[in-house]
């Protein structure tokens, strides 16, 4: 393995950062905001993203990315590789990130909500000064694990023709014929990403339990 | 996690694949006409079958890619490329998502049936791998009963009756089948002897080999008379005949012979078409 092999993999790995926090920024206030409507129970809305969530978490992901690229060009809809690869991996994490999200709404006590309605406060000021920050610490957890998992599932979307790490390191053990070095440099990158994540959400829990001692 | 076995993939592939097929039947890829007032044709190959196509430092390489080189100059229109895994390749060109797959496409009888192929581009009669040191088998016979490893999805998983009629006069049959998502997993499990040998091409055994005598060795033909050769999707004729007239071209000025010579160690005397028997 020579030094433009790990360069090559070093590549692949911007692609796989770059389909994960894309991934991540988009999913996450998507299935907040699918959560919300099946808070809400909103009429029409809510059976119907109750559907979609089913759907969504039953389709392999990479069954998803086959048909988002190969099935949409003939409703004449042409995705790139990496464009069907985020919008697969959005659509699939929304549909997780929206039950994390919908469990902490049903876990937050209804009394919080009449109390925020006594003192005179609106839909608005309701929702960004009692509910989100609430459900933010109890999703926490639920989110980054979803998150870990999606970084993780993005070799799934080599099969249209994404060069994430993992896909990298296989054509050069396929040129080589020796495939663990590339899979072991490749491993050497998810771990530090993935702990990057988890070292955040300490980080942010940290900050959360200073400041409600502070308050 | 049970849902990555090739065989669970190979389900969910296959499931997909053929109301995608069905549903593509309305788009069609374009006939020769349309990819000259469009003004390019689109290509697809692979990214992990050399010697036919790899990628090297991040570029990729080999015999079809030079072939695609080479199309380029001789081509009134623009090539453009996609580089994609196996598991991709045939869905793209029957949905129509590309026009031609210039990959090493064994041409086989099922095959046939959903695709057209262009003349064969190499020879590809099926060999056996075995390790160096594994003194146990030395001819066909001894493959009786022993582990074998193969590609998913290859062509050679609809020719192991071959295999199994070598075996069964003498009285043999073939042992486990483990199927690989790809070649380069099938060597690995071979010289870390999980498997006892694995089937390929003569062309890719013996770039193999050429790159690590010390590990395996070559056996014995396990097949008839295989061709290998580009696939487009069915019923489109006139790019067959651009194509067909393409390589009879390179035939003639000696391209191909040369790229044969420098990627497989051997040029080969192919016939202009070829009808699949199995």
């Amino acid at each position: 393995m020579s030094l433009a092999d790990v360069l090559t993999i070093f590549h692949g790995a911007l692609t796989t950062l770059l389909l994960s926090v894309a991934g991540i920024a988009l999913g996450l206030p998507l299935g907040l905001g699918l959560a919300l409507l099946r808070w809400g129970q909103v009429p029409l809305l809510n059976p119907l993203v109750a559907v979609y969530v089913s759907l969504l978490r039953a389709t392999p992901l990479v069954t998803l990315v086959l048909l988002l690229f190969f099935a949409l060009p003939s409703a004449g809809i042409s995705l790139g590789p990496v464009t069907a690869g985020l919008l697969a991996l959005t659509l699939n994490t929304a549909a997780f990130n929206c039950e994390v999200w919908r469990a902490a709404l049903l876990d937050l006590p209804k009394d919080q909500i009449e109390a925020a309605q006594s003192v005179g406060m609106g839909r608005a000021l309701r929702m960004r000064r009692i509910v989100l920050p609430q459900i933010a610490r109890t999703a926490l957890p639920g989110l980054i694990n979803e998150m870990s998992l999606l970084i993780k599932l993005t070799p799934v979307l080599a099969v249209v023709g994404v060069v994430d790490i993992t896909r990298a390191a296989v054509r050069i053990g396929a040129q080589t014929y020796e495939p663990l070095p590339p899979f072991l440099v490749a491993l050497a990158i998810y771990v530090p990403i993935v702990f990057a994540l988890v070292s955040a959400q300490r980080w942010v829990e940290r900050r959360m339990a200073r400041r409600e001692a502070a308050a | 996690m049970p849902s990555t076995t090739p065989f669970n993939r190979r389900a969910a592939l296959s499931a997909l694949l053929l109301p995608l097929a069905l549903w593509a039947g309305a788009a069609q890829a374009a006939n020769l006409d349309e990819i000259k007032k469009r003004g390019y044709l689109v290509v697809v190959t692979e990214d992990d079958f050399k010697p036919f196509e790899f990628i090297k430092d991040g570029k990729p390489a080999g015999f079809n890619h030079e072939m695609v080189d080479a199309l380029r100059k001789y081509a009134p229109f623009e090539i453009r490329q996609e580089i994609l895994p196996w598991p991709g390749i045939l869905a793209g060109v029957a949905t129509g998502k590309y026009d031609i797959a210039i990959s090493a496409i064994l041409m086989t009888k099922e095959r046939t049936q959903s695709l057209d192929f262009s003349s064969p581009i190499a020879d590809a009669t099926h060999y056996y791998v075995k390790r160096k040191d594994d003194s146990s088998i030395k001819s066909i016979k001894d493959l009786d009963g022993k582990t074998v490893g193969v590609q998913t999805g290859s062509a050679f998983l609809s020719r192991l009756p071959e295999l199994q009629a070598m075996l069964a006069k003498d009285g043999g049959k073939i042992g486990k089948v483990v199927e690989y998502a790809s070649y380069p997993e099938a060597y690995q499990d071979l010289a870390l002897k999980r498997t006892d040998y694995v089937i390929n091409t003569v062309i890719n055994l013996k770039a193999l080999v050429g790159e690590k005598p010390g590990v395996f060795e070559l056996g014995q033909p396990v097949s008839g008379k295989a061709y290998p050769a580009w696939a487009m999707k069915k019923g489109n004729t006139e790019l067959q005949k651009f194509m067909n007239d393409f390589i009879a071209a390179q035939k003639a000025n000696g391209v191909m012979p040369a790229l044969q010579k420098k990627w497989f160690g051997e040029s080969f005397n192919l016939p202009a078409s070829y009808t699949p028997e199995n």
